[in-house]
């Protein structure tokens, strides 16, 4: 089963927002909503300022609320070890939503839960999520964590990274990497 | 100064969840008032002396009425699913660390029990009213085992009530909801509101008296838990004081759970305070019927509880989807 | 080059039978009984939400574009596109579409518009431009155009006998980087820019908001200058995206920026920090150049700009320690002050002096490749009276300058402009003082929108043709001049929606009845693509299959050390001392000029780009609008403290002319200067058509009333308006 992982080099996110639109379109995300988003941070006061931008998305948790709320199985742990919802069997009860410390789901108007698939439908085809592929920045990198080989292990060997809410003791896969910039999220 | 900027925000998240609303308020006040209203007939009629339990079943209306209400209150959850047309899933499988699982199962296990419960207390005179020669014949069959039968429905109502505190409680997202006092908190003001319910439908006065006395101590038991509650979370970490701070400051945009605060700490006591003295008149026993207006003392009191009662949910379940563990 | 109608015949004969291969949509019906899945149809074309002209694939499923995704082999997407990009699909189905072509019937701005045939809108244009041509000349007719439309209509204008045409894109845009550079080192950077940012060590940024300045590849190299650690150097009185990225963010007190460029030059020289072979082989006048910028000391553009000396010292070490591979981004929406030129000059002399002109991390060479011209068609155009498109600007620009055509239209000097086509551009946007735009629009005869969206500008056209979409057309070849040279192809990448046509459609079909059917002797423009393509040498199937073509060998990026090369300019080399200017009477080097500064309680309106829009043609995009709905009015924390302003509430801005905005909400920041403040531009829309964008936001262009022209190119300063805040909403 491989280990997939974002990476997300906080650094070399440049706010282009390309990820945002790319992935609604890429999932015929419904008007209003969104799977992924860009957060600005700025702390401090005129002219002594600091700039953090990330993007966050479903962590598709190794230690998952979602799928301890959900009473259908609709949200599980796929075969390739991704967070996702079964649409069918989704009742749209809405607990997952609830149980999401990140705020990464929403409420289809068609009924059921829907968040970030980590593009899995792109993944079988051997492509990288839509976010990834647009980002210009190359701030989002995307692979599978058990290949020493790939540039998110290589990466999370080389730098301190850290993940959101640690303490919610989630276990996230979407690692965020700062090689300058100091501080908590 | 921190300023933060989002881009691609869902309505539903953002600022404060939106997720549950009044639909899952009335769910878990019906749900929590039928579990109390269960409990509570469940004693009246384990209180009876052995022998013989047909004729002496009292409280026979409450299984009927707890019953109906709980049948309501199942239908607001309903009306919040999505896809209420894909149920059938939910009866697939068992998640135990779903609690929305547990309801899934729970409800119609609770409603099934419950049925048998009115079979079983049904005086004999009162059969022919079931019409269909199977219940009448199912009734029959049942009513020896009516005392096993409330057990059943004293342990189903517990069960309930505590769900409906637990549903809420087991979301570790919520800081306001993630605590342990919730469920308690929840089972006792259901118990109450059950207590209150009964003291409004009971005809005997006997079982009208009882269950005003029993509520006394459910009453003091609720104002205490909510300031335990309150408590707990005001000394824990920072998420979970953000969590009250609507409840205590008038000047939020928020005031409005300040409010219902307020009126917790009005209705409850209040109801408290006549019922405290509805005690002390009948201290030596009730000799006569009661006049309109001790009735309507009595009747008033209840309709408090039920009022506190609901604003406590109404409160906890849109105030906890105001803060959130992470920062925005 | 010359190519015969009969070769346009025959060519078309023989790939006519290929024009199907771009049209999507296969139905198989499979005797399964079953609806099969629709197979995705991915065409490639060229991106224009902006002019960065990025290759695309769309993907197409049941004849409906459902993603757009950046071109891998195109240069300028790399396989990326930015937010705008990807919100192409937006504008394909935005519902407010104009989707027929539309007479107005009451006064004229009133757009009381009705439907009509094509038929009818063309005659009607044909006629009215038959008229305005007996009676004025047919240079009467002017255009202000942008984007890719602009050649079908400067051809037809051509043909018909005007001369007249401007478009945006150089007073209002890069025209005084332009010039700068085609003054100093021959020829301009290029659009793209040659910018060699992923190689540079140190960059600076003089405004240039990239990240918000959504410049497909040019953000791409970028980040990945700012992930291998380059020192980023921003000059910006607001903390933009790209000041986050920034060691040293300078947050210059606007209208100052020539200061700290002659104090860095004065500094890189008398601290021999520049590339001494470098200037001494490839640069003309740098004795004269270090004479006069000796008086520009860091301590007097300390008190000029409000950047401590300290930094400007500090700051210039960081150039001459990384030199050559530094890069003084040279800007591209320069259209500042009065002095455009010569503070680009500045930029330009630094780039210069720091030898990353032609090196690694600096601004690379132009690919070498030559192409044989091919025109519309080999028809010359008719003799006509001396344009007046470029007013009395000694270095305006072949784009022309738009406010001439304002001007012109006013007062009739040196003759009557009598009618105006406007194409692809929103002239109540795009050009600064909207009372001069209307005046003239008033004394026109004839006043011909062609777009695609009823954005304000189009809402005062006697007669609007609708364009399609770029997803739905044809368009001549884009070529790219990247660190190689290649070709993009264009082409529909499903029918055109509604009524809409192609503008080379309209300009042809309006040629015919102007009688000018020689000028279009194509049948479809694809017939003239083809030919196009044959004359270069280049297989079309395979460039609309692909959607771009490169020519590695066309690269030449940097020079060779000790490389002899001629530069473009009059004596070969760089001219850091200008004799041109010297020439034509301006300062041969630049001379710092003071600007006014606003006065206690007013403050300077500057505005830039928000990353998910372009200026304001996307702002009633459905898909890009979510992101953004509407500007905000950036004002300092202090400031907003002391006028008890909270964050969102709604605010108007009025000018020193009195003219109020639309209102608009505060973001109250510590991200700007007291006395600025910032808007995004492009919003406030005021075209009831538009049912996202109408009354969203505050129109920055409303509030330029007044703006300053550089005298050397005509280029336009429109940061020169003071506003001040109320609450009256
Ligand atoms: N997303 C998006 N990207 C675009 C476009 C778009 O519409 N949308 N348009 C494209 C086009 S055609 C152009 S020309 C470019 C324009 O983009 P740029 O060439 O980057 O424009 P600038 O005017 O240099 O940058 C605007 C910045 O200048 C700052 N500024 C204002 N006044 C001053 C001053 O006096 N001194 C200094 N140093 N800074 C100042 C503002 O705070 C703002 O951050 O963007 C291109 N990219
Ligand atoms: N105040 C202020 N003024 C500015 C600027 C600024 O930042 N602030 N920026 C300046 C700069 S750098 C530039 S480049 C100019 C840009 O100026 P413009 O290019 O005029 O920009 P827009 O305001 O986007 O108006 C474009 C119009 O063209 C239409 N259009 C878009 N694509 C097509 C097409 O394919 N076919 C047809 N027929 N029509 C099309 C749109 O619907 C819209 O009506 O503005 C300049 N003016
Ligand atoms: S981020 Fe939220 S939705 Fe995603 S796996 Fe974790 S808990 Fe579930
Ligand atoms: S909304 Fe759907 S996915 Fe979420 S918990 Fe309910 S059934 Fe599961
Ligand atoms: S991985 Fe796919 S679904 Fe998830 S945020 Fe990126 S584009 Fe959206
Ligand atoms: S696409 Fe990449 S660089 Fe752009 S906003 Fe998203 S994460 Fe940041
Ligand atoms: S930069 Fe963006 S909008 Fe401009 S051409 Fe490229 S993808 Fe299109
Ligand atoms: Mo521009």
């Amino acid at each position: 089963m491989p280990k997939y992982v974002m990476v997300i080099d906080v650094e070399k996110c440049i706010g282009c927002m390309a990820c945002v639109i790319a992935c609604k379109k890429e999932n015929n995300v419904p008007e209003e909503y969104f799977r992924t988003r860009v957060v600005e941070e700025v702390r401090g006061e005129f002219p002594n300022l600091r700039m953090e931008l990330r993007s966050e998305l479903c962590n598709h948790c190794e230690n998952a609320p979602c799928i301890d709320a959900c009473p259908t199985m609709a949200s599980h742990r796929a075969k390739d070890g991704t967070v996702q919802i079964d649409r069918k069997k989704c009742i749209g009860c809405k607990a997952c939503i609830l149980a999401c410390p990140y705020d990464a789901r929403y409420s289809h108007p068609k009924g059921f839960a829907d968040k970030c698939t980590f593009c899995d439908h792109r993944l079988k085809e051997g492509k990288k999520p839509a976010c990834v592929e647009t980002c210009l920045g190359k701030s989002r990198i995307f692979g599978d964590l058990d290949d020493p080989n790939s540039e998110v292990a290589d990466l999370l060997r080389k730098y301190d990274s850290s993940v959101r809410l640690e303490f919610a003791g989630t276990r996230p896969r979407v690692f965020y990497i700062k090689k300058k910039f100091a501080g908590g999220m | 100064m921190t300023e933060i900027t989002i881009t691609g925000l869902n309505a539903i998240t953002h600022p404060y969840l939106e997720v549950w609303d009044w639909r899952i308020v009335i769910y878990l006040f019906l749900g929590g008032l039928s579990a109390g209203m269960l409990v509570m007939c469940s004693i009246a009629n384990l209180r009876i002396p052995k022998q013989p339990v047909e004729e002496l079943a009292q409280c026979v209306r409450a299984p009927l009425i707890a019953f109906i209400i709980l049948a309501i209150g199942a239908q607001f959850i309903i009306l919040d699913l999505g896809k209420p047309q894909s149920l059938i899933w939910g009866y697939l499988t068992f998640q135990p660390l779903s609690l929305m699982s547990w309801g899934t199962w729970g409800v119609p296990a609770v409603l099934f029990a419950n049925a048998l419960y009115i079979l079983a207390v049904i005086p004999k005179a009162d059969r022919p009213k079931l019409r269909f020669p199977i219940l009448i014949n199912l009734s029959e069959k049942l009513a020896p085992w009516m005392r096993p039968i409330a057990k059943l429905n004293f342990a189903m109502g517990i069960f309930l009530g505590i769900y409906t505190g637990v549903l809420l409680s087991s979301f570790a997202a919520i800081p306001l909801w993630n605590n342990a006092t919730l469920p308690i908190l929840f089972l006792v003001s259901a118990l109450s509101s059950g207590a209150a319910m009964i003291v409004i439908i009971a005809k005997n006065n006997d079982i009208k008296f009882l269950f005003t006395k029993i509520d006394i101590w459910l009453i003091v038991a609720e104002l205490v838990i909510i300031l335990l509650f309150f408590y707990g979370l005001y000394t824990s970490t920072a998420p979970y004081k953000n969590a009250i701070a609507p409840f205590f400051s008038l000047s939020d945009e928020h005031f409005i759970f300040a409010i219902a605060l307020i009126v917790i700490f009005l209705v409850l006591p209040l109801a408290l305070r006549i019922k405290l003295g509805e005690l002390k008149e009948f201290e030596g026993g009730i000799h006569t019927e009661f006049t309109k207006s001790q009735i309507f003392r009595m009747n008033f009191a209840a309709s408090l509880v039920l009022v506190g009662t609901l604003i406590l949910r109404a409160a906890i379940v849109y105030a906890g989807q105001l803060t959130k563990l992470s920062p925005y | 080059m010359s190519i015969t109608r009969r070769d346009f015949l025959k060519i078309a004969a023989v790939t006519g039978g290929a024009v199907a291969a771009t049209t999507p949509a296969i139905k198989s019906v499979l005797a399964l009984g079953r609806k099969p899945a629709s197979l995705p149809q991915f065409v490639p074309t060229t991106c224009e939400m902006c002019f960065w002209r990025c290759g695309a694939i769309a993907k197409v499923v049941d004849g409906k574009v459902v993603k757009l995704d950046g071109n891998p082999i195109h240069p300028n997407s790399r396989g990326k596109l930015c937010a705008r990009g990807h919100g192409g699909i937006g504008l394909l189905y935005d519902p407010d579409r104009l989707k027929t072509p539309l007479i107005n019937t009451g006064a004229r701005g009133e757009g009381k518009f009705k439907k009509v045939s094509w038929d009818e809108a063309l005659g009607f244009v044909a006629d009215k431009m038959k008229k305005i041509k007996e009676k004025y000349g047919a240079e009467s007719i002017a255009l202000l155009t942008h984007g890719t439309v602009s050649t079908y209509f400067m051809h037809l204008l051509q043909a018909f006998g005007s001369p007249n045409f401007a478009m945006p894109s150089f007073a209002l845009c890069r025209g005084a980087r332009g010039v700068a550079f085609e003054v100093t080192f021959g020829e301009d950077v290029g659009n793209p820019e040659r910018l060699d940012l992923q190689n540079s060590k140190a960059i600076v940024l003089i405004g240039s908001h990239l990240g918000e300045n959504a410049h497909n590849s040019q953000c791409q190299e970028f980040a990945e200058a700012v992930g291998k650690g380059a020192t980023v150097i921003v000059l910006d009185p607001r903390f933009s995206t790209a000041a986050g990225k920034a060691k040293y963010w300078l947050p210059i007190k606007p209208a100052t920026d020539l200061a700290i460029l002659l104090a860095w030059i004065n500094l890189i020289i008398s601290e021999g920090l520049y590339d001494k072979e470098y200037v001494a082989k490839y640069t003309n006048g740098f004795n004269e150049v270090a004479q006069a910028v000796k008086e520009y000391t860091p301590e007097w553009a300390e008190k000029e700009t409000d950047i401590p000396a300290k930094l400007i010292v500090e700051t210039a070490i960081v150039l001459g320690k990384n030199k050559p591979n530094v890069l003084i981004h040279p800007g591209r929406h320069t259209a500042w002050y009065s002095d455009n030129v010569q503070r680009q000059r500045a930029v330009a002399i630094l780039t210069a002096i720091l030898g990353s002109y032609g090196r690694p991390g600096g601004i690379y060479l132009n690919p070498k490749k030559k192409l044989e011209p091919v025109f519309l068609s080999e028809k010359d155009y008719p003799d006509h009276k001396p344009a007046m498109n470029k007013g009395k600007y000694p270095f305006a620009g072949e784009e022309g300058v738009t406010h001439e055509i304002v001007r012109t239209t006013l007062t009739e000097e040196p003759y009557p402009i009598k009618a105006w086509f406007i194409t692809g551009t929103n002239i109540m946007k795009a050009m600064p003082n909207q009372k001069d735009t209307l005046n003239a629009v008033k004394k026109l005869d004839l006043l011909v929108a062609v777009d695609m969206m009823p954005y304000d500008g189009v809402m005062l056209a006697d007669v609007v043709l609708p364009e399609c979409t770029y997803l739905e057309r044809h368009d001549d070849f884009f070529t790219v001049k990247e660190r190689s040279f290649g070709i993009s192809i264009r082409q529909p990448v499903v029918q055109p929606m509604y009524e809409t046509k192609p503008g080379w459609w309209i300009a042809k079909e309006l040629g015919k009845r102007l009688g000018l059917e020689e000028y279009f002797p194509w049948n479809t423009f694809e017939d003239f693509l083809k030919m196009k393509a044959q004359t270069w040498g280049i297989d079309y199937s395979e460039l609309a299959k692909k959607g771009y073509i490169d020519f590695p060998e066309s690269a030449k990026p940097y020079l060779a050390p000790g490389e002899d090369y001629k530069f473009k300019t009059h004596s070969g080399k760089i001219e850091l001392y200008s004799r041109e200017l010297k020439e034509k009477g301006f300062d041969p080097v630049p001379r710092y000029t003071k600007h006014s500064q606003p006065s206690e309680g007013w403050f300077r309106l500057i505005y830039g780009r928000a990353p998910v829009h372009t200026f304001s043609r996307t702002t009633n995009n459905p898909s890009l609008w979510e992101l953004m709905e509407e500007n905000v009015a950036w004002v300092n924390a202090k400031v907003a403290k002391k006028m008890g302003l909270k964050n969102g509430e709604y605010i108007v801005l009025v000018n020193q002319d009195g003219v109020k905005s639309n209102k608009v909400r505060a973001k109250v920041t510590e991200r700007i200067r007291p006395d600025c403040i910032y808007l995004v531009h492009g919003f406030g829309s005021t075209s009831k058509l538009l049912h996202r964008a109408y009354h969203r936001g505050a129109d920055d262009q409303q509030l330029i009333t007044r703006y300053a022209i550089d005298p050397i190119a005509g280029t336009v300063g429109m940061r020169v308006n003071f506003v001040k805040i109320t609450k009256e909403v």
